[in-house]
């Protein structure tokens, strides 16, 4: 890979890295700062990256241990209270911003591992052979993550809709 | 695909990032990178160190080594004069004392 390889990468790719970062944290300026130490880091291997494909395979397998290391180093914890979590109407429109942001919320809410394989499987439309050899681990756990995550969202979205319901009773009652 | 699959999938859908980011991280990769202080250049001036402090040691050594050398030499020189001084002086003390009998025996 030479460096106008590099320059057109950073163009082409530049959405992808940062989309990991941000649906990972949850938060701009980390997924930028996240994204840009990613595009260093490929500047500094550009003897390593053979092709086009392999350089997209790199960028996200990069993206998500650097997400997880920034993860760790800073113990940043993106804990979500369940207050943040907007409203789910019983009727859900095709397209609903206030959901959408309440599931990024809650995703970057997750543990690490989880987190990563959902963030690949529905933001990067990764299979799980895919996401197995991204983040070295077995297909099985690919699956056992995936299953986790999804009942987590779906456990603290349940939570959020209950406590909702329970307050004008409360409300009423006293 | 489940409804919450599909709601996942629009949430997590891919974003740009804010404007100017390629020409930032463009402009990060011309900057002249800082000097990084290599394992290699480190461990080799800890070497070099290291032979210096171990030269001076061993000269020092070899130093007292002489020194003491020296010293042992000199305490034997001492030690053979002071028993030659003896010798002579017990020479001097028994011509003296032959001297003086035949004087008295008169």
């Amino acid at each position: 890979m030479t460096k106008a390889d590099f320059e057109s990468a950073v163009h082409e790719h530049q959405g992808m890295v940062y989309s990991i970062a941000l649906n990972f944290f949850h938060n701009a300026a980390i997924a930028e700062e996240v994204a840009q130490e990613v595009f260093l880091q490929l500047f500094e291997s550009l003897k390593a990256v053979k092709n086009g494909s392999h350089c997209v395979a790199w960028l996200r397998r990069s993206t998500v241990h650097r997400c997880i290391d920034t993860l760790r180093r800073a113990s940043f914890r993106h804990e979500v209270q369940l207050d943040q979590f907007p409203e789910i109407p019983s009727e859900v429109p095709e397209s609903d911003p206030l959901l959408q942001e309440g599931l990024r919320r809650l995703i970057a809410s997750l543990p690490e591992k989880p987190r990563s394989v959902l963030v690949l499987r529905f933001g990067e439309d990764m299979d799980a052979d895919e996401i197995a050899r991204t983040l070295e681990m077995p297909v099985r756990t690919v699956w056992s993550h995936l299953q986790r995550g999804t009942a987590m969202i779906r456990d603290k979205a349940a939570r959020y809709l209950m406590e909702r319901e329970d307050e004008p009773t409360r409300t009423r009652s006293s | 695909m489940n409804q919450l699959e599909r709601d996942l999938r629009e949430s997590l859908g891919r974003r740009q990032p804010p404007p100017g980011f390629a020409d930032r991280v463009l402009a990060r990769t011309r900057q002249p990178e800082p000097r990084r202080i290599s394992w290699a250049w480190l461990a080799a001036a800890a070497m070099v160190l290291l032979m210096i402090g171990g030269i001076g040691f061993v000269r020092e050594q070899r130093r007292q080594a002489e020194g003491e050398k020296a010293k042992q030499q000199l305490m034997a020189g001492l030690r053979i004069t002071g028993s030659k001084l003896s010798q002579v002086q017990a020479r001097l003390t028994r011509i003296q004392e032959r001297a003086v009998q035949p004087r008295l025996e008169q």
